[in-house]
């Protein structure tokens, strides 16, 4: 991978300032230079290293070249598949129907993560907890309880490499993390290759990865639900399937619903240069099963992933089941519909196709999203 | 400090320029002192605040020069002679009490002001002439050419003043001020002080009257007529005076210590009988005729004098006014650029100026010598940048100051002022200051940028001031600010001390400058009663300021204080032992590799950090370290370690 290694101001320059950057959280935690503050990431101090920075190395909005990322991952180069490297699509849910009650869908995220807990697969799983003001922050999750207090979705970009960044690089604890696209993209990055002064990626046993189509941005959106709504009193937030189309906001006292226009002004700009809706490059991929309410799609990518799904499934931990053919399709047309018009977005802003900005994929694929 | 009261008349004593005039005040009688601080001229106060209780006079460090000099002047009215020394900024503050006080005329008591310029600005954040000042004011002025003179200048001056019926000026530079020579005493006054207020007035006092109030142009004529009066006395003043051949080549006129640096110059070139010097000792009003006669001795001239072309200016003023057919020698100086209009004169720029003037070959020393010289005194110095103490409050403040800023992300920025702090426009605070004027001036500008909102202006705009200079010269800014709703954040440095001028007592001290408790005027009580959102912070926890600056800047709302309150290291190091044993886990600190890149000796900069070359790692360099522990939360690997030092010890 030709990759000519900068540091902190090439990131600031080529990422942040362009409107690239996803706050994933990769490029802060480890270093004093870059923090998350309010939806941005601030550069307190010139670091004046030019070469081995992993800030530019592991942001997923610097060059990366998809083919060795995938290669490092499964084994073989990118595939032209709209959804990634597939072993098996499914349809889930959480056998406790206690935790579904916060959760998102069917709550197999909380269902798979709290089974590695228990049964000591991991010690601690980096998330994202909604604060007691709505704000999403990253959460290392050491319990069960953690876990199910962190169950649902905030909507909002979150920063959660960070807190797996600031893990101390002597840490012997096994990891899991959940995180959208861009976060499962970076944490790839850091596979290939391997982070200096940082807890050992090795640790890392279980990527799960969440569907997403954009978030929205953390300071916006989070000033919009404080003028809108009862901050304490929201419970859960919600876009329900096609054809909806609305945002939906579950408080103490009921629904408030807001068209999904006026919520989609609030998304972060840099996702509209995101090819992946269904994090390509995870164990597990989670997401909704359009029109089943209470059930989730998990996509199994790798044998980690695929051996956790079926000890869920063989303890009674999830109900498991195949997922229809119409679903499965019509997901893999969304997903197909989301790289084609990000890299329409990409081409459009640097002008050209043979310019991609962050992203390396195959010429072939490039004319057939770009087709 | 040297004993200015010692009662030995006719022996000699070794002074600093400001203890020569401190000396002189107490041999004129004073019973009134009062000043605020500023380098170079604090000693003056400072050695007679020491010595007030036994000499029976009143001393006293005010809360600015502008209430120093007012508070003198109130002696003077009682009939008890009083002095106000100052810098040179002091002298712009106290103008417009100034220009009145010389309308009205002082009280029967003799009022001196001492003012103590900085060439080359070496301790100010200006360079300032203040002679001129004395021009424009209609003021008396003097200026000592030695340490003498600085004494006997000084209890004349109160003779005079009161012979006049106004105030007087002494104008010293830190080369008179801060050097020191032998001083031959002269008796101290055994006279008691009686002050009372006198009802009625003479002629010459125009102020206090009972009667109908003069007018300001009457009052103004009278004041010229004063002047006559002094320029008459300094026809025939011992401090004017020429020594040289009868027809010199070159006559040099100068003043102050640049007589000394002339006398070197024509020493250095071996033409003590080619070239002449006069020096004035009485500046304003300029002896004219004493002038006029000395003018005739050569057709050259040339003024050396720190730092405008004061002398120079009215002497060509009087050369303007010579009859027509009068011989006009060549004048040299700064209008014809042989002396610099700028920084201070030594006896090397003297020298040139001769030289080029009387067409001489003249080298100083061998260029390769000096290369030489220079490159064995560098090899012996390590390379140094001004910068805060190790365990400094300053450098955590400006710390977090830099990344609420940063995290803001507004692009805000400091406006700043005088004191240890100044050192904030460069590295030492990490280039946060971007405005320095005047004390109390970053208040002042940030009320105006605070009101740029409907212009588009979205910045935050943090202010810093000193504790000392918040009492000084910035509750009226702050009061302005929160009044008319101007958004911009006070940050009050308070390490509870005059750190830069030398740990004079002021309002939040509760020391009085004789040594006396007093009642501590509370900062915090002080802004809360006018109304501002005030938060206490230790600077030394970073992420408390952080915070707290970061709200406060995203509260909407007019101005807000924030205290940063921790002693000044140099106080806290003298009452207390160490609080932490610092060091650096070598395991631990990454040092220049990603993940760090040096930030505590790269970015950080406290003096008691050192980065190794050799080993790649930082370490504590013990000597300096003060322990303050603050590094310890500012490296990213938990590197550096603070132990409580008690446990080391025992």
């Amino acid at each position: 991978m030709a990759i000519k290694t900068k540091g902190c101001k090439e990131l600031v320059a080529q990422v942040i300032e362009t409107g690239l950057c996803t706050l994933c959280g990769a490029c802060t935690g480890s270093c004093p230079y870059l923090a998350f503050h309010k939806g941005r990431i601030a550069l307190l101090d010139n670091c004046s290293r030019t070469e081995e920075s992993q800030c530019y190395d592991y942001c997923p909005r610097t060059y990366t070249d998809l083919n060795v990322i995938s290669q490092e991952i499964f084994g073989t180069p990118y595939t032209t598949s709209e959804i990634g490297e597939v072993k098996d699509v499914v349809m889930a849910r959480a056998t406790d129907q206690i935790a579904i009650k916060h959760t998102q869908y069917g709550g197999a995220v909380t269902a798979l993560l709290s089974l590695a807990l228990a049964e000591r697969t991991i010690d601690s799983a980096v998330v994202t907890k909604t604060l007691d003001d709505k704000s999403p922050s990253p959460f290392l999750a050491h319990t069960i309880d953690d876990i199910v207090q962190c169950a649902g979705s905030s909507y909002m970009a979150c920063p959660v490499l960070g807190k797996y960044n600031q893990i101390h690089k002597d840490s012997n604890d096994r990891l899991a993390i959940v995180g959208t696209p861009c976060q499962v993209l970076s944490i790839a990055k850091m596979k290939a290759k391997l982070p200096e002064n940082r807890i050992n990626i090795a640790n890392v046993k279980l990527v799960i990865g969440l569907f997403c189509t954009w978030a929205l941005s953390p300071d916006k959106f989070h000033e919009f639900l404080k003028e809108n709504c009862d901050l304490p009193k929201v419970r859960k937030l919600d876009i329900p399937p096609p054809p909806a189309n609305r945002f939906d906001v579950y408080t103490s006292d009921g629904m408030t619903s807001f068209p999904l226009e006026q919520i989609r002004k609030f998304t972060m700009p840099a996702c509209s240069f995101c090819l992946d809706m269904t994090s390509e490059f995870a164990d597990l991929s989670v997401g909704s099963v359009e029109g089943t309410e209470g059930w989730n799609t998990i996509i199994v990518r790798t044998d980690a992933g695929a051996d956790l799904l079926d000890r869920a499934n063989k303890k009674g931990k999830l109900e498991v089941r195949k997922l229809p053919k119409s679903n499965l399709e019509h997901l893999k047309e969304a997903a197909l519909l989301k790289k084609k018009r990000a890299l329409k977005q990409i081409v459009e802003k640097s002008g050209s196709s043979d310019n991609l900005l962050y992203l390396g994929l195959s010429p072939e694929l490039i004319e057939t999203l770009l087709a | 400090m040297a004993n200015i009261e010692i009662d030995a008349p006719g022996t000699s004593q070794l002074f600093i320029g400001n203890e020569a005039i401190a000396r002189g005040a107490l041999e004129a009688g004073i019973g009134f002192a009062a000043a605020y601080p500023g380098t170079p001229s604090s000693e003056i106060l400072g050695s007679l605040a020491q010595v007030a209780k036994k000499m029976g006079i009143y001393a006293e460090w005010s809360i600015n020069e502008m209430v120093a000099m007012e508070a003198a002047a109130g002696a003077s009215y009682a009939g008890i002679r009083a002095l106000a020394p100052m810098k040179q900024n002091g002298v712009n503050v106290v103008s417009d009490f100034l220009s009145n006080l010389v309308m009205t005329g002082i009280g029967k008591a003799g009022l001196v002001l001492v003012s103590c310029d900085d060439p080359s600005a070496i301790s100010s954040s200006n360079e300032q002439d203040t002679r001129p000042v004395a021009k424009w004011l209609d003021i008396p002025l003097v200026e000592p050419g030695d340490f003498q003179e600085a004494k006997d200048m000084t209890k004349w001056l109160f003779e005079l003043a009161e012979e006049l019926g106004t105030i007087c000026m002494l104008r010293s530079v830190t080369r008179i001020a801060h050097a020191r020579g032998n001083v031959k005493l002269g008796e101290l006054p055994t006279k008691k002080h009686k002050a009372r207020f006198e009802q009625t007035h003479d002629l010459k006092n125009v102020m206090p009257t009972t009667l109908i109030p003069v007018p300001s142009p009457f009052r103004h004529f009278l004041l010229h007529m004063k002047l006559n009066k002094a320029r008459d006395k300094f026809e025939s003043s011992p401090f004017n005076k020429y020594a040289g051949p009868e027809k010199p080549e070159l006559l040099i006129i100068t003043s102050g210590s640049c007589w000394l640096y002339s006398q070197d110059a024509i020493d250095a070139l071996k033409m003590r009988d080619k070239v002449g010097i006069l020096k004035l000792g009485t500046l304003w009003p300029l002896p004219e005729k004493f002038v006029i006669e000395h003018l005739n001795k050569s057709n050259k001239v040339l003024f050396v004098e720190e730092i405008d072309p004061f002398i120079e200016r009215a002497i060509m003023e009087l050369a303007g006014n010579l009859p027509s057919d009068a011989v006009r020698p060549a004048f040299y100086g700064k209008r014809s650029g042989h002396i610099n209009a700028f920084g201070e004169l030594n006896p090397d720029l003297v020298i040139k100026a001769v030289s080029s003037i009387l067409g001489i070959e003249y080298q100083a020393r061998d260029v390769d010598y000096s290369n030489k010289v220079e490159s064995i005194v560098k090899s012996n110095v390590p390379e140094r940048t001004m910068t805060f103490c190790a365990g400094c409050p300053h450098r955590a403040t400006f710390w977090s100051i830099k990344n609420a800023l940063k995290l803001d992300g507004r692009d805000g920025f400091v406006t700043g002022d005088i004191g240890c702090y100044s050192m904030a426009i460069g590295p030492a605070g990490f280039f946060q200051v971007r405005t320095m004027h005047c004390m109390g001036g970053g208040a002042g500008v940030a009320n105006g940028l605070g009101k740029l909102g409907q212009f588009g202006f979205d910045q935050p705009v943090i202010a810093v001031v000193g504790d000392s200079t918040f009492y000084h010269a910035t509750i009226p800014a702050l009061i302005n600010g929160i009044y008319n709703r101007s958004k911009f954040i006070l940050v009050i440095l308070d390490n509870n001390a005059t750190a830069m001028t030398g740990f004079q007592p002021h309002p939040g001290t509760g020391m009085t400058a004789m040594g006396e408790p007093t009642e501590v005027v509370s900062m915090e009580g002080l802004c809360r009663a006018l109304g501002a959102q005030v938060k206490v912070c230790d600077p030394f926890d970073l992420k408390a300021s952080t915070d707290t600056l970061l709200k406060m800047m995203a509260d909407d709302g007019g101005a807000k204080v924030v205290i940063m309150r921790r002693s000044c290291e140099l106080v806290r190091a003298k009452k207390e032992k160490t609080p932490y044993k610092v060091r650096v886990d070598a395991n631990k600190c990454i040092g220049e590799s990603c993940g760090c890149d040096r930030l505590c000796t790269r970015i950080f900069l406290c003096p008691g950090l050192v980065w190794d070359k050799k080993t790649g790692k930082s370490k504590i360099d013990e000597v300096v370290c003060s322990g303050c522990g603050v590094c310890a939360d500012v490296c990213p690997q938990g590197a550096i370690v603070r132990e409580a030092a008690c446990l080391i010890s025992s």
